[in-house]
């Protein structure tokens, strides 16, 4: 009896051992491929690729290539309102598509407009698909290491918004009213972390964007904390409740992307970033994409 | 947003189903003929051809479709610096993923077919294809059809993935008008739907295609 079983656990074990011996080596396989591209490990953004890959791919002074062929191809979102979307015809506009125009008219090219997915922008950028990437791109460490950043063109910033009758200039001004925000975003951590100096200040905590916005409205909260973004389209859909910006609490501005190294390139860029806030013409897309004009942090850079 | 009436949107999305409908017969071509490929290597008595043939199964089968997209599309041109454009690298992701699962339908479809049909084939004299062509595939395409038709369906849903290499298909599209107007019962809703008519007439083909093979 025992034998017999020792006899079936034999077998079984072999055949276990076969199995997780194939197992392992498909997974392994598998996992080369896949990580083929260097450190399997990218923190935060995803489809990164990294610093040793990149210098596989033939540098090329993007400027005279542009030069060359006329044409330069601009990566932009086709998701995320009022940066870049779709208008009924399904064509891209928004603040970031009238850059790219700018900027390619500053070039002195033809623009090809490549609406990509968020988190695959820099792929695109850096397998050379695109020359540039204008689409509301924040600047951090990270991304710093494989990509090089012009100067700001676009706010993109937290404040708190309100009505005429919500006088309120700076932090200690909040005493005594209500705040509504969305519960967890970036704007609740501010402000909870900004308040905590303040006495008596009352934040309610809504779901989301749209029940903040709404809370304005309603008049339920004196003023809300919220991003740029929001209160943009806020300010459209509610032209007379006359919602203005009070004060900033966070600043994170949108920079263009180009490849690491390319400092020709970023050069010509700032140069058209620069005479764009001078000739007034980044205000008026700040004025008609955002409701409000070019705060002072980017204009005057 | 004024402008997104019903009748626009709609329009927008069929017009966005071009891609979905393109992308899902890339697939059904390049895959079943790959696939079919794929099935007669598996049965080849030859030990190495049946070997690479069960590899490429096992590889294709284990990753997910967007993992095989994005290294067709970006890890392709790291590692050799040439870019495939969109609509090749969707391709080749596509046909390589949809003949895995194909190949590997069909395999088992074939060795469902009982031994003894070999047999008296060959006692009959027919050589190793014609008793494939006439005796034994014939037989096993009835046993086919279900899972077939059912992975096909997949794959016309599995094409949404397809936009993150550029294509505007109807997934995509239903996002991009969602992030305007907002009213995603609506547009989803209408996507489902196209979606829904893009499938059923694979699965009622099938339908028919068991009764007309039944045996009587």
């Amino acid at each position: 009896m025992v034998s017999e079983v020792l006899d079936l656990f034999w077998a079984a074990f072999w055949r276990r051992q076969r199995f997780v011996a194939l197992f392992m080596a498909s997974f392994f396989l598998t996992v080369g491929i896949a990580a083929c591209s260097g450190e399997p490990n990218s923190v935060g953004s995803k489809a990164q690729i990294t610093p040793e890959d990149v210098a596989k791919l033939p540098i090329q002074a993007t400027l005279a290539q542009i030069q060359e062929s006329g044409q330069v191809k601009v990566a932009v979102p086709s998701d995320f309102p009022p940066f870049g979307f779709v208008n009924p015809r399904m064509q891209p506009i928004g603040y970031d598509i009238d850059m790219a125009k700018e900027i390619a008219k500053g070039l002195g090219a033809e623009l090809e407009i490549i609406p990509v997915v968020g988190g695959y922008r820099i792929p695109f950028l850096q397998t050379d698909r695109v020359d540039m990437i204008i689409s509301s791109l924040g600047k951090n460490d990270e991304r710093d290491l494989i990509i090089d950043f012009s100067e700001p063109y676009a706010p993109f910033f937290s404040a708190i918004y309100g009505g005429p009758n919500a006088e309120v200039s700076q932090i200690e001004d909040l005493e005594g009213r209500s705040i509504g925000v969305a519960q967890g975003s970036l704007e609740d951590l501010e402000i909870s972390e900004l308040t905590k100096t303040v006495g008596s200040v009352d934040i309610k905590r809504y779901a989301n964007n749209s029940l903040t916005a709404s809370a304005l409205v309603s008049g339920q909260v004196d003023a809300i904390a919220t991003g740029n973004v929001v209160a943009a389209k806020l300010i459209q859909d509610n032209p007379t409740k006359e919602i203005t910006s009070k004060f900033v609490l966070k600043d994170s501005p949108c920079y263009v992307g180009v490849r690491e190294g390319d400092a020709e390139f970023v050069a010509k860029i700032n140069e058209i970033i620069a005479s764009v806030k001078q000739s007034g013409r980044l205000n008026e897309m700040s004025q008609a994409w955002f409701g409000e004009p070019l705060p002072e942090a980017i204009a005057n850079t | 947003m004024d402008g997104f009436t019903l009748s626009r949107i709609f329009l927008n999305l069929l017009i966005a189903t071009k891609w979905t409908l393109i992308l899902s017969v890339i697939a059904f071509i390049g895959g079943g003929l790959i696939g079919a490929l794929i099935a007669l290597m598996r049965i080849s008595s030859n030990k190495i051809v049946s070997r690479i043939s069960w590899i490429y199964v096992e590889f294709f089968q284990g990753t997910p479709l967007l993992l095989q997209l994005f290294l067709a599309f970006f890890g392709f041109s790291v590692i050799t610096g040439v870019n495939l454009s969109p609509l090749v690298a969707a391709s080749i992701a596509l046909t390589a993923y949809t003949s895995a699962f194909l190949g590997d339908i069909w395999r088992g479809a074939i060795q469902a077919v009982p031994r003894g049909q070999w047999q008296a084939a060959s006692a009959i004299g027919f050589g190793y294809f014609d008793q494939l062509k006439l005796i034994v595939l014939p037989q096993a395409v009835r046993l086919a059809i279900a899972p077939t038709v059912g992975f096909l369906v997949q794959v016309i849903k599995g094409t949404s993935l397809a936009s993150i290499i550029g294509f505007t298909e109807l997934s995509r599209a239903a996002s991009l008008i969602n992030n305007v107007t907002l009213q995603s019962l609506l547009i989803f809703g209408l996507a489902g739907l196209i979606y829904f008519a893009l499938c059923y007439p694979l699965s009622a083909w099938s339908q028919q295609l068991e009764k007309k093979l039944a045996y009587k």
